[in-house]
């Protein structure tokens, strides 16, 4: 009647690439500073952690964590939809739209363990976070790898998002746009994706 | 004489619709340009199977062999596509046939597409032109548009594009991009024109445009080249520019 299944799509696509985007950036902003030095990082966090709460914390629940949880709810009610076909159709698109379901399950179950242990156990019980501790946390090879796998999930969710973004909005509509963004979105993923090896390695020195 | 070179076809059937499904395999006498129809056909002269028992004839439909009702699309190795202008010569063997799951299975190879027709039902696949109004002379077609028309014109719903399609399946409510931009054909023409509101409320419905997941395999499937892809993002602007309608309108 109201079409709620409509905008119930396009909030979805909305919360994922504005709200979830802009974090996943300033997330990837914010730890690149460790390239410059540790120092540099963490007065990156400090400035972060200067933000007195009552200003944080709305933040954080209206345009974090709110369209979070409705990107993850409605995203797993429609991956469940899908049949994933690649091995009959490994077109490109079809492979990334069954890797966009994949990266989508496993960030799922990272980004819970994720939120759940850094968020709210050690930042939310008031240790402060900074490279020292997070080199003692990543002294553990598999938590290391852990992190990066994730951090590459959400970058390809992100990146592969903004190609279907401008899809499902009816911004490109030949193949040729279609194309030139998909080339351009997965440049930028490719991009990210070293910019966060390259300061995950930081702290394996 | 040579040795009578042999195509072996490993066919998945089913007896009924709630059947359990099962494979046999049969060899068909392999002659130049023979088709999986034409294959099938030999079998059902001779149903016997590889190992030399006689069996139930498969079943499938097909019509015009000429890739213009759709009838006869089927599963092969593992892709979705019409029968009778799949040539052995093309593809690696042994031949694979299945039918087409995404739709209900009758039996073996045939298979129910009811609901395509329902789903044009939805989208009003029809141009209204019976009335008490008068209909005059019937208006002038745009050239540029009418390229198009006849273009998305040639679906003959074969559901090609549904079976390949990650999106559309008993798993699903999306009536599949066939259905849906069908849609912009009768949008695009100057008396269907006028239902347009209806068809873009149509498909912003539960099932609508919007369960397309961008895989872009519908574009591949096509039989008959119709641009999917292309129509679905049209269709994707007109129902957003609709939904903002609706907002400021009411």
């Amino acid at each position: 009647m109201y079409n709620v299944t409509f905008y119930l799509r396009r909030l979805h696509s909305i919360a994922g690439l504005v709200c979830l985007g802009g974090f996943l950036l300033e997330h990837i902003l914010t730890n690149a500073r460790v390239l410059i030095s540790p120092a540099s990082f963490n007065s990156a966090v400090d400035l972060l952690a200067s933000i007195p709460w009552y200003i944080m914390l709305p933040l954080e629940i209206g345009l974090v964590a709110t369209p979070f949880l409705f990107h993850t709810i409605y995203g797993i009610y429609i991956a469940w939809q899908a049949k994933n076909n690649p091995q009959h159709y490994p077109y490109i698109n079809n492979i990334q739209f069954f890797l966009q379901r994949l990266t989508a399950w496993f960030l799922v179950v990272f980004l819970a363990w994720h939120v759940f242990y850094l968020r709210i156990l050690v930042k939310g019980g008031g240790t402060h976070i900074s490279f020292q501790l997070l080199q003692s946390y990543f002294e553990n090879p598999v938590y290391w790898v852990l992190y990066l796998l994730g951090m590459w999930a959400a970058i390809f969710h992100f990146c592969n998002g903004i190609t279907t973004f401008c899809m499902t909005w009816g911004i490109a509509k030949g193949p040729r746009i279609q194309q030139v963004i998909n080339a351009g979105a997965m440049g930028l993923c490719a991009f990210l994706c070293l910019v966060s090896l390259a300061f995950m390695a930081v702290y394996l020195m | 004489m040579a040795e009578q070179k042999m195509v072996t076809f490993i066919i998945e059937r089913q007896d009924g619709p709630d059947a359990k499904p099962y494979t046999e395999e049969f060899d068909v006498p392999y002659r130049p340009a023979l088709n999986v129809v034409a294959a099938l056909m030999e079998i059902q002269k001779n149903p016997v199977t590889r190992d030399g028992k006689r069996v139930a004839p498969v079943v499938w439909e097909c019509n015009c062999l000429e890739k213009v009702c759709g009838a006869c699309m089927m599963v092969i190795n593992g892709q979705a596509k019409q029968a009778c202008c799949a040539l052995v010569e093309d593809l690696e063997q042994p031949i694979h046939l299945a039918p087409a799951r995404t739709f209900p299975v009758i039996r073996d190879l045939l298979i129910d597409r009811t609901v395509m027709f329902e789903s044009l039902k939805k989208i009003q696949g029809w141009i209204n032109v019976d009335g008490s109004w008068k209909v005059h002379e019937a208006p002038r077609q745009n050239p540029n548009t009418a390229a198009t028309a006849y273009e998305i014109s040639h679906c003959m719903t074969c559901g090609c594009c549904m079976e390949a399609c990650p999106n559309v399946g008993p798993q699903s409510d999306f009536i599949g991009p066939a259905p849906v931009v069908q849609a912009y054909l009768f949008n695009i023409n100057p008396l269907g024109e006028y239902d347009k509101p209806k068809r873009l409320e149509a498909l912003m419905q539960k099932g609508g445009i919007t369960s397309c997941g961008n895989s872009q395999n519908c574009v591949r499937a096509c039989p008959k080249n119709i641009k999917l892809t292309t129509y679905l993002a049209q269709l994707n602007r007109d129902v957003n520019i609709q939904a903002i309608k609706n907002i400021f309108n009411n």
